[in-house]
């Protein structure tokens, strides 16, 4: 079976009447499981906005929406390289919930007492210190799944356990609170953004971003000679792509900050308030995992650190005979995961502002879950970064969506897990349509 | 998870040539014909018997059995009324902030004066487990029981089954439906009353969210109808519950909620889509305890609402009463759990010795949170329809006004409740 | 000593340094002696076939040369001077590729990437450079099989045939002077079989030496130059093909004989 599926397609004017949608998306070279992700999402979007009688596509409730999404997202972008490599990481609840009372019992108890209560450095080495935290019990545990090789599986159950009752230890049981101010305005908040201009910056940045890469493909192509997408293919990944970034920041930047703050804001400026509204701009989690989302994704296809997880995951035994260091592969991807553990562990306890005995309680599920409704294959092997953090939006969608409706607790849960299933369900049936 | 400490001592090993225990049927070579009959037994036997004599000595011979470092002497020095008795206390997850810091200290007290044994188990917030944990405790000697359920319905077999052996059970702080346990708690009906009276005083009419607990917890329905009760009669309203809201009441039900697990990240969340749905317009947060009350201070914060929102609370959670010094919570109910667990094992003592349900009267002075109807047992009718003996605790309302009485008490240090920008005019215990 | 320029006409016995040796090579699992004290070599420019029956111990000894087990004791000379080869890229660098029986490609991962496997090419920045990869397995890939198009596709939607030809590129593209292929006709229908053979004779020409193993008798009759039999964990012998009978090499492979104490009666046995 050696059928000609060429990236290419004949210029416009060979029949193209005669063209599938599924050909299109080919020639378009875009994957099909993200568009559907995302035509889901926006199913999804659409239901509730219906049913909530208009307030769930409000610029505010997905300003809130953005924020919620943020912890699990983070997480969601190392998870997938774990289950790629043929891996699963059960104790990322409980990894958060040491290393955020860690990063807490820094800040609220010791650094106090060691720099005074309000230093400025305060924050800096307490994530750093998290981060560090992080990364070392991730190394450990990968230590233990590559070279004991004991499995994941086994591993991270254990971690499972093991953290959180280290956790426990350290804290008594007790909630530690409040957060040092510069440290909790990572959580967002009111002052915990940045600001409309800096967001549209962004938005202009990404935008441009994007054209310089479709260019750079172009130009690159060209220069090997290899066959290009068609023009308008190009153009119109361009603009809809740039639509959808710039659009989105117009609807966020329509969330202003609330009205007595911002009157606070402009007299203390010297002002006089007459009603103005000030955008608050992407909150500060909401730039931070994006901001990861990026650099995993890059990682994870520009970096060989991501293809030789990507290998590992199609076959270890191939990865091995080409000479690939696996072990010391798999205790990097463990260690990454451990390192995004501990930013999204800030981001929870800076949004909380105290970290609480049941911080991260069930997020691993959560994680796994947005990455599997995101297209990673538990078998390993498959899955993009922005499908993580689009599966991530689309559980915490359900959950938020539900809780404005005034859904059930135990009701949300039954929805977050049929959806969950049924998106691997339909997942697994286009792949099998497909090979 | 469990951390049940000599319990696993009990089980017989079985000897090495055995695996599946076959000793016995080995002795009857109708079964086994093939095998060499009585000496092979015998062996087995003689193997076995030392192992089980080291089994029971192990276990008969008392030990520490406590955790969380409550080393629990065996002897003191007076002779209490408790020498020789043995209390099992069955948390259901120790996991919490005040078991440790107050119940079991309160409780240890007690016991150590008394020369009373504590044997505790953990159940890690699983129903399952804490069915096995009492029965440890039962097969490790336990006179008494005191049962913090997890699920009040789901450990009714176990209590059952442990009062029917002639153990008394106490139903610490979450009711068990059956009279066969000892109801004690904090009134915790009270508790809501307290909740909404003190925050109808701050906010007699407007939009309010109440933040309930979780529901699978008798608890957070107590606490809700207390609410309710207070502010339809301060209110002079049939109802404030979502489903029938009457028209005419000054106070409205803009939004309600159980939380998973009282958990605040659960309560920031619900509390963020609450403010999104009215636009801001909440002018009161019911939060039934400390923890969620944290996760709504956090969601007003983002909104510049909090310290102008007034918030509900209970626990006396340390960040809680700081944030009642700064203004952000308008009350924490304060259930003083030391003399809570006081309380139970002057009670535990009694039981286990041999008085019953209905004799039961207070020993010891427990000050402000003595019961409001004296020290002796009362009836209490649960939701169920059953008739419980019960002590009911005295909870106590602290505002801004009365900070110094946990200070006094050495439940929090004046550093903790005063920290950060607090108006010392507004609160005179940071003064 | 004569050399024809004969594609598929045989060598004598080849003289000088040997390109590979591997000398008294002895790997045991457990108790099991896979490969029992093994002694072959390889001559530039020559094919040695490696045969014997199931557990004959050849994919282990071959192992040992590329690099995927570590032999537990015994010799492999390159070019004469004593080598250290511990895992496969020591093998790699030492410019002995290999095509393994199962291919050894990750199926999640398109051509290219397979090709370049754990010898990516990068760009300035140290990013991986797809394209040039993409370009130079272009290349490659008119020279060995023209009709291969699906570069972009993971190689697990790919026929035999062509996931085949994505594992000998991979093993040709990087001057090896040494090629290992483990029963690389096994899975394939018989257009494929003939261009594997004639690009075996390619290479052969082209001075690479060239391990075969397989179980094809007549494969392994038309391509090699000399042939090496195991039979459970030891080598039974090395003859050159031409000194040889097909039933010779079967007596060999199943009874250990030596071609000089075959009866007539043992290959009437054969082929009962």
């Amino acid at each position: 079976m050696a059928t000609d599926v060429s990236p290419t397609t004949a210029a416009p004017t060979e029949q193209p009447k005669r063209r599938s949608a599924g050909s299109l998306l080919r020639s378009m070279e875009i994957d099909p499981r993200l568009l559907g992700m995302i035509v889901a999402l926006a199913a999804i979007w659409i239901i509730f906005q219906v049913a909530s009688g208009g307030t769930f596509l409000t610029p505010r409730n997905l300003w809130n929406l953005t924020v919620q999404t943020a912890s699990v997202g983070i997480m969601a972008t190392g998870m997938v390289l774990v289950i790629v490599s043929r891996n699963i990481d059960l104790s990322v609840g409980s990894m958060l919930a040491l290393v955020g009372t860690a990063m807490a019992l820094l800040q609220a108890r010791i650094l106090p007492e060691w720099l005074g209560l309000g230093h400025p450095m305060i924050w800096v080495i307490t994530l750093l210190a998290g981060v560090a935290l992080g990364a070392v019990i991730g190394a450990f545990q990968g230590f233990i799944v590559a070279y004991v090789g004991v499995p994941a599986f086994i591993v991270t159950l254990g971690g499972l356990l093991v953290w959180r009752g280290v956790a426990w230890w350290l804290s008594s049981g007790q909630t530690i609170a409040p957060m040092d101010p510069r440290f909790s305005v990572l959580g967002g908040g009111s002052n915990g953004t940045i600001g409309g201009t800096l967001t549209w910056v962004l938005a202009v940045l990404v935008c441009v971003g994007l054209i310089a890469v479709l260019v750079n493909g172009r130009r690159r192509k060209k220069k090997y000679d290899f066959a290009l997408r068609p023009l308008w293919a190009d153009m119109a990944i361009g603009v809809v792509g740039c639509g959808l970034v710039l659009g989105g920041v117009y609807v966020l930047n329509q969330y202003p900050l609330p009205a007595n703050l911002a009157q606070r804001q402009i007299e203390a400026e010297g002002g006089t308030y007459t009603g103005q509204e000030i955008p608050l701009g992407l909150a500060n989690p909401v730039v931070i995992m994006l901001a990861v989302g990026l650099i995993m994704a890059f990682i994870a296809t520009r970096l060989r650190f991501g293809r030789y997880v990507f290998a590992i995951g199609g076959n270890p035994e191939a990865a091995n005979l080409g000479g690939i260091k696996t072990r010391w592969t798999i205790v990097r991807v463990f260690m990454l995961m451990g390192i995004l553990v501990a930013i999204a562990a800030a981001v929870q306890i800076a949004r909380l502002n105290a970290a609480t005995s049941g911080l991260g309680q069930l997020n691993e599920l959560y994680v796994i879950a947005a990455a599997v409704i995101g297209g990673t294959s538990l078998s390993g092997g498959v899955g993009t970064i922005p499908g993580a953090l689009l599966g991530a939006l689309v559980a915490q969608s359900l959950q938020s969506g539900m809780v404005l409706l005034g859904v059930d607790a135990p009701v949300q849960d039954i929805v977050v897990g049929i959806v969950l299933v049924t998106a691997v369900a339909l997942d697994s049936i286009y792949r099998r349509r497909v090979t | 998870m469990s951390q049940v400490t000599i319990a696993h001592r009990r089980r017989k090993s079985l000897p090495p040539g055995d695996p599946h225990g076959y000793g016995e049927a080995a002795d009857r070579s109708d079964r086994h014909p093939e095998e060499e009959g009585s000496s092979v037994t015998k062996r087995r036997m003689w193997v076995l018997l030392p192992i089980v004599a080291l089994g029971l000595a192990a276990c008969g011979g008392g030990d520490d059995g406590g955790d969380e470092g409550a080393a629990t002497p065996e002897e003191t020095g007076a002779a209490g009324g408790g020498e020789g008795l043995t209390v099992g206390v069955s948390w259901n997850n120790f996991n919490e902030e005040r078991w440790a810091k107050a119940d079991e200290r309160g409780m240890l007290d007690v016991f150590g004066e008394e020369g009373v044994e504590y044997i505790s188990t953990d159940a890690g917030s699983s129903v399952e487990q804490q069915a096995t944990d009492i029965e440890n405790l039962i097969s490790q000697g336990a006179d008494a029981l005191i049962v913090l359920a997890q699920d009040g319905t789901a450990v009714l077999p176990s209590v059952e089954a442990a009062a029917d052996q002639g153990i008394p059970v106490i139903a610490y702080d979450r009711l068990i439906e059956t009279d066969k346990a000892f109801y004690l708690t904090f009134d915790n009906v009270e508790v809501g009353r307290m909740q909404a009276r003190a925050i109808y005083d701050l906010v007699p009419e407007g939009n309010y969210v109440f933040i309930k607990g979780n529901s699978a917890d008798a608890n957070a329905d107590f606490l809700r109808s207390g609410q309710e009760e207070v502010l339809t009669e301060l209110a002079g309203c049939e109802a404030i519950t979502p489903d029938n809201p009457d028209p005419n009441c000054p106070i409205k039900n803009v939004g309600e909620s159980y939380t998973d697990n009282w958990a605040g990240e659960v309560a920031q969340q619900n509390m963020e889509q609450f403010l999104t749905q009215n636009n801001n317009d909440v002018d009161a947060v019911i939060s039934s305890n400390d923890g969620m009350a944290l996760g709504v201070i956090a969601a007003l914060e983002a909104q510049g609402l909090a310290g102008s929102v007034p918030v509900s609370g209970q626990d006396g959670d340390a960040a809680n009463l700081n944030n009642i010094a700064l203004g952000n919570q308008a009350v924490d109910v304060w259930k003083n759990a030391l003399e809570l667990g006081r309380v139970a094992a002057d009670i535990a003592v009694q039981l286990a010795g041999g008085t019953t349900f209905e004799e039961v009267s207070l020993t010891g002075d427990y000050g402000d949170s003595a019961p409001a109807a004296g020290p002796d047992a009362q009836p209490f009718e649960t939701p169920g329809g059953t008739t419980v003996w019960s002590i009911i605790l005295t909870p106590i309302p602290i505002t801004q006004d009365n900070l110094d009485v946990v200070i006094d008490a050495g439940w929090v240090t004046q550093d903790e409740v005063c920290q950060g920008d607090v108006d010392t005019a507004a609160v005179p215990a940071c003064a | 000593m004569t050399a024809t320029a004969d594609l598929g006409a045989a060598r004598a016995a080849p003289s000088g340094t040997p390109l590979v040796e591997m000398r008294d090579i002895r790997v045991a699992f457990g108790g099991v002696h896979a490969v029992d004290g093994v002694t072959v070599d390889l001559y530039p420019g020559e094919v040695v076939a490696l045969v014997g029956g199931n557990g004959a111990g050849k994919t282990t000894l071959i192992k040992t040369l590329s690099g995927a087990h570590k032999a537990d004791s015994g010799q492999i000379l390159i070019d004469g001077k004593p080598v250290s080869i511990t895992n496969p890229r020591d093998a790699r660098d030492l410019g002995v590729e290999t095509i393994y029986q199962t291919l050894a490609l990750a199926d999640n991962i398109d051509a290219p990437s397979n090709v370049f496997l754990g010898r990516e090419l990068r760009s300035r920045f140290g990013t991986l450079d797809d394209t040039a990869m993409e370009s130079e397995t272009r290349e490659l890939m008119s020279r060995l099989n023209p009709r291969f198009q699906n570069f972009k596709v993971p190689v697990s939607s790919l026929s035999g045939g062509q996931r085949q030809s994505v594992a000998i590129a991979r093993a040709v593209h990087f001057n090896a002077r040494v090629l290992i292929m483990d029963e690389p006709t096994a899975a394939l229908g018989p257009a494929e079989t003939e261009e594997v053979r004639q690009l075996i004779r390619q290479l052969r020409q082209e001075g690479l030496g060239i391990f075969l193993i397989s179980h094809d008798i007549h494969d392994v009759f038309d391509l090699s130059d000399r042939i090496s039999v195991m039979l459970q964990g030891k080598l039974v012998g090395t003859v050159n093909k031409t000194d040889v009978t097909q039933d010779e090499v079967l007596a060999m492979i199943i009874a250990g004989k030596q071609p000089g104490d075959v009866t007539e009666e043992d290959i009437a046995d054969l082929h009962r």
